[in-house]
């Protein structure tokens, strides 16, 4: 047998490399606080997640990107991290862990924004815990990522593997959402109801809360069906529908998860009466161009939406927030949750004051017992025992035709308030 | 309960066959395309569906432009839309009919000796570059193709089956076609070369066929067909997607296996079955099996009959 | 005689091996990039499992194989029920994985059945079908399954001695998929030069002859199905562990199949290395290669807005262009397999019969 030297000698100069390479000292930058965000920023949820990293960015810019923490004033950093990849088009398990792993090894990292999909929160929030990092959701809505009783019988304990709470969220959670979907859905005089809902752990989770509550305030339930999204179209699964002859249909589902191809196949199977109405995984512009002027007509579609949206904010005291936005990009927000990047922003960066030094730990109990934060709505809300946010508002929004360029455009404006009824059973 | 009520509704079950049909007839125009080249070439052309996504996408630029350099309104203007839709259905066909002849020359040509996995693998390679022009001209969400095409009911507003416009399309374009293909192909010259090709081209070429012109001109049929096919699923069902090609695709060539591939009726049959399963399937079973229904089906229907419904030609090569 | 890996492998594998003992190399790979090579690997050697496992149906036995990924998801969701605590067995991960591997394997047996009775490019497609319906079945039984959310969170491994956090040290499952991989790859060596590889390569080079030769080719066929169905199944077990979570049906479809099939083919089918090599550079680009470029131009102010504007926006155009490129200018693929690298660049004239 040859001696082959090449592979040898670059055992040997590997080897050599390796002990060379002189161990630092894994102490990070002294002056400098990292903040990450973990959001899927490839694929089609990037209009979203553009709106909700501008919030963050607006709210650290407001503070110039320093903080003064005891007698030393830090930098900060934004990192913007994508848990989502061109090959899947949406956010993978990979990407999820890569980026909770990188936030927990780095030790200038203080606050972990994220995620926007309450799947991918299940995969951090573990990890994250066991770093005792504060980790602020903007966009997860699943109930039993936080509530006990909400899942299955180990959540939400086994996302909290040190028994403590480190995930926040200033998101209203879908419970709210689906039972005041239920009630505005009876409001807009419904009264038998098809659900139908994307197969995905948020759409289906609302359309379930949807149904239970609807099914309490007496609205008749006529079916419930998941579709595959990978479907082209639904006409079959509408006609089926038709023969019902339903009020109103609820899609449990989001934009990216064919809510506009579902409303298209309803009018095309000749329910033109018919009401549609989804949560605010639909509340957003893409969701009238996606479907087209012609279908998306005042009347036909409504959605809620957890929390205020822009045009909501902007008649009332979350006016603040839209100019200062509009200031620093030149336009309103696009989509409604840029409101919640910057909530997210801005108890970051309390919790750091609070905390009023440099440490994960301090960081982690002064962010989870905020209490009385001056939201960005105008409205006083703090995180209960469960590191959910006491703010309960809810909008409804439907579509308007608004005058632009001296055409009638539709557009999605504010309905209504949702309150939880006092009088229900 | 739900299953009895609309299975006793006779009403309902002619609408179901519509929509099936209308479907299957769809899918029956894309699986043409890969039943023929592979009937000639032997080769699982994986970049067709990809191909009829990117009809999809000039379709829709067409539309979108002429509306936008007119300034007109369409909706109830008849002549005008008339002449788009002339305009688009020249255009993404020819359009989609030369793209595959180029690829097939730059790309399949060269290999047409190596080894049957070589074009496969460049197929997919082809379908994978189709896909990412295809992000860059429509984006990564669903994009609405402008509704041309009435959705009146045909058959009156109160009646209970709705046979629409848009039905009315898909069967004025997709039977003449597929008439007019099976004519070329058993009547002319060239479609009788075509034939001789797919049976043994070695011998085809020593009787002084062109196998090499014979090749362009399926390739040529075969993505027209792709774009006859993206137009009508623009036109019905209104939404366009980088990622359609993969499913319509795959459907295709579900179809064009169950069928036999590399036969013609056989594929236009195998798009109708699919068509129908799928509908009736969301109707009686549920929507979200309805993916799993059409592959079982194709499972059990190669298990029994392993060279599809209609192929009776078992040549195995040696 | 002749070492077990050629040598440039055996390098490979040793500097592998070592990696993590060089903290400092992970260090300022981090530092400078943002990502963890220790967190990546492990990924990328779970792949590399996969992708052996589909060799041996279309590299050793040369049948198109494209249902893959669905074997992967078995594998992940048997050991996500058996290991959660969500469930009732909460089992040991090392019986589950074991189970998991029975598993895939029967269901291996099982679709290899039907399939013997066809031919060529309706085997793929039967494949193909196979692995949509797991998808769809993952996906639409959400009592056992989760639907679409995942069965999460699962626990670590235990292995005796291991005292570490499985979730926040990646090195325990660094040198568990390392050291799985580097077993299935001797397993698979030996296998190769048993009576069973030559009796599969002797079907891929010319089943007629081989039938007339006495080979059982029907039964060497579908060992080879559950032999790569097993395989799967092993990688998806530990994928499941490893991602602490199944994921969910998207992660095990289509495009996985076909991705592992693009390593083969990049690679060499039938040659192991080859494969490894195939892995290591598409796997190397989506994951670590294509976030790292895009944190950069990220940083840089570059690549905001338009998807033409990611790198990783054109990660479909590098794939189909090293696909096409591979199989005109090298078919047997980078690191080929001698006796494929002669079939491949042998001219066939025209097939007759």
């Amino acid at each position: 047998m040859p001696i082959r030297i090449l592979p040898l000698l670059s055992i040997i100069v590997l080897l050599g490399i390796g002990f060379v390479i002189p161990m630092p000292a894994n102490v990070g930058k002294p002056d400098v606080i990292r903040i990450v965000s973990s959001l899927p920023r490839t694929g089609s949820a990037r209009g979203q997640t553009d709106t909700i990293v501008a919030g963050i960015r607006l709210a650290l810019h407001e503070i110039d990107y320093k903080i003064q923490l005891g007698d030393k004033t830090y930098r900060i950093e934004y990192l913007d991290l994508d848990d989502a990849n061109a090959a899947a088009g949406q956010w993978t398990a990979e990407n999820e862990i890569s980026n909770a792993v990188l936030a927990n090894r780095d030790p200038d990292v203080m606050v972990y924004i994220g995620t926007y999909n309450s799947g991918a929160a299940r995969i951090s929030m573990p990890i994250l815990n066991k770093a005792g990092m504060l980790m602020i959701s903007p966009a997860n809505t699943a109930p039993e990522l936080t509530k006990p009783g909400a899942g299955a019988r180990c959540e939400p304990m086994c996302y909290r593997p040190n028994g403590e709470v480190n995930y926040v969220r200033v998101v209203p959670t879908d419970d709210l959402q689906g039972a005041l979907a239920a009630e505005w859905a009876q409001d807009l005089g419904a009264k038998k109801v098809y659900i139908l809902d994307d197969n995905e752990t948020y759409g289906q989770g609302v359309a379930n809360l949807f149904e239970a509550h609807a099914r309490s305030i007496g609205l008749e339930i006529l079916g419930h069906e998941s579709i595959d999204l990978k479907a082209a179209e639904f006409s079959a699964l509408m006609t089926k529908i038709k023969l019902r002859n339903p009020d109103l249909i609820f899609f449990g589902g989001t934009t990216q998860t064919k809510a506009s191809q579902v409303l298209k196949d309803m009018v095309k199977a000749g329910m033109d009466k018919c009401k549609f109405m989804a949560p605010d995984g639909c509340h957003e512009e893409t969701m009238i161009t996606q479907t087209g002027a012609d279908i998306v007509v005042p009347g036909r579609f409504y959605t809620t939406f957890g929390g205020l949206t822009t045009d909501r904010l902007s008649v009332g005291a979350g006016k603040v927030f839209v100019d200062k936005y509009t200031e620093l990009y030149g336009k309103p927000p696009s989509e409604a949750y840029a409101v919640y990047g910057y909530e997210c922003g801005r108890v970051a960066i309390e919790a750091m004051r609070k905390a009023g030094k440099k440490d994960r730990r301090a960081i982690l109990e002064a962010g989870r017992s905020i209490k009385d934060f001056d939201g960005a709505a105008g409205v006083k809300w703090s995180f209960d025992e469960n590191g959910d946010t006491t703010l309960q508002m809810m909008t409804g929004s439907t579509v308007q035709m608004v005058k632009e360029d001296g055409k009638e455009v539709p557009h999605l404006r504010w309905s209504k308030d949702l309150q939880p009824r006092t009088t229900t059973k | 309960m739900q299953i009895l009520f609309a299975a006793i509704d006779t009403n309902a079950l002619t609408q179901y066959l519509i929509n099936g049909l209308s479907y299957g007839m769809l899918i029956a125009l894309v699986a043409l395309g890969y039943t023929m080249v592979y009937g000639i070439v032997e080769l699982i052309n994986f970049a067709h569906g990809d191909l009829f996504m990117l009809g999809g996408f000039l379709g829709l630029t067409i539309v979108t432009t002429t509306i936008s350099l007119t300034g007109a309104s369409v909706i109830g203007n008849v002549p005008m839309t008339a002449g788009i839709l002339l305009l688009a259905f020249i255009l993404v066909p020819i359009f989609c009919g030369f793209l595959n002849v180029g690829v097939d020359r730059i790309i399949y040509k060269p290999l047409r000796k190596a080894p049957r996995l070589a074009p496969l693998v460049s197929a997919i390679g082809v379908s994978f570059i189709f896909q990412n022009f295809g992000l860059f001209w429509g984006g990564p969400q669903d994009v609405d193709f402008p509704k041309l095409i009435s959705n009146t009911n045909l058959l009156g507003e109160s009646s209970s089956i709705r046979f629409t416009y848009q039905d009315l399309l898909v069967v004025g374009v997709t039977i003449p076609l597929m008439i007019a293909l099976t004519l070329f192909v058993r009547v002319t010259p060239l479609g009788k070369a075509m034939r001789a090709t797919a049976q043994n081209p070695t011998a085809a070429q020593l009787m002084g066929i062109n196998t090499e012109r014979v090749i362009a001109t399926t390739f040529l049929i075969g993505g027209a067909l792709a774009g006859f096919g993206s137009m009508i699923y623009g036109l019905t069902i209104n939404t366009v997607h980088y990622q359609m090609g993969f499913l319509v695709g795959l459907y295709a060539f579900t179809a064009a296996v169950l069928g036999g591939i590399g036969n013609i009726p056989g594929a236009v049959l195998g798009g109708l079955l699919i068509g129908l399963v799928r509908s009736l399937g969301s109707a009686y079973v549920g929507e979200r099996w309805t993916g799993a229904l059409i592959f079982t089906m194709l499972i059990v229907v190669l298990v029994f009959r392993p060279s599809g419904l209609l192929g009776s030609r078992v040549r195995e090569k040696v | 005689m002749k070492p077990y890996f050629p040598s440039w492998s055996l390098v490979a594998f040793a500097a592998l091996v070592a990696y993590p003992l060089f903290p400092a190399l992970e260090h300022h790979f981090f530092h400078l990039t943002n990502r963890s090579l220790g967190v990546e690997l492990p990924g990328l050697f779970l792949f590399a499992i996969l992708a052996l496992a589909l060799n041996v149906v279309v590299g050793y036995t040369g049948l198109l194989h494209l249902g893959i990924a669905g074997f992967f998801g078995i594998g992940a969701y048997v050991v996500g029920i058996l290991t959660a605590p969500l469930n009732p067995f909460e089992m040991n991960f090392w019986l589950a994985l074991l189970i998991a591997i029975a598993v895939t394997t029967f269901i291996g047996l099982l679709l290899g059945t039907p399939a013997l009775r066809l031919s060529g490019d309706y085997l793929a497609l039967v494949t193909l079908g196979f692995g949509e319906v797991v998808r769809f079945t993952i996906k639409n039984i959400p009592a056992v399954t989760e639907g679409t959310k995942g069965i999460s969170p699962l626990p670590p491994p235990v292995f005796p001695g291991v005292t570490v956090d499985w979730n926040t040290d990646y090195r325990p499952f660094y040198y568990l998929a390392l050291s799985v991989l580097l077993i299935t790859f001797y397993l698979l060596y030996r296998l190769e030069r048993s009576k069973l590889g030559r009796a599969w390569v002797a079907i891929r080079e010319d089943e007629l002859a081989a039938k007339c030769m006495g080979l059982n080719t029907s039964r060497l066929k579908l060992a080879a199905f559950s032999v790569a169905a097993g395989i799967a199944g092993l990688a998806g077990g530990i994928y499941a562990s490893k991602m602490t979570s199944t994921v969910g049906p998207e992660a095990f479809d289509f495009n996985k199949s076909i991705f592992v099939l693009c390593c083969l083919i990049l690679g060499g089918l039938g040659s192991r290395n080859g494969v490894l090599l195939g892995v290591f550079i598409l796997y190397g680009f989506d994951y670590i290669l294509s976030p790292i470029i895009d944190g950069f131009l990220q940083s840089s102010g570059l690549g905001q807005g338009k998807i033409w504007q990611q790198f990783s926006g054109w990660r479909l155009i590098v794939f189909g262009l090293v696909l096409i490129i591979v199989m005109r200018v090298r078919p047997q693929g980078l690191l080929p397999n001698n006796r494929v690298k002669d079939e491949m660049q042998h001219v066939q004239l025209p097939a007759t019969v």
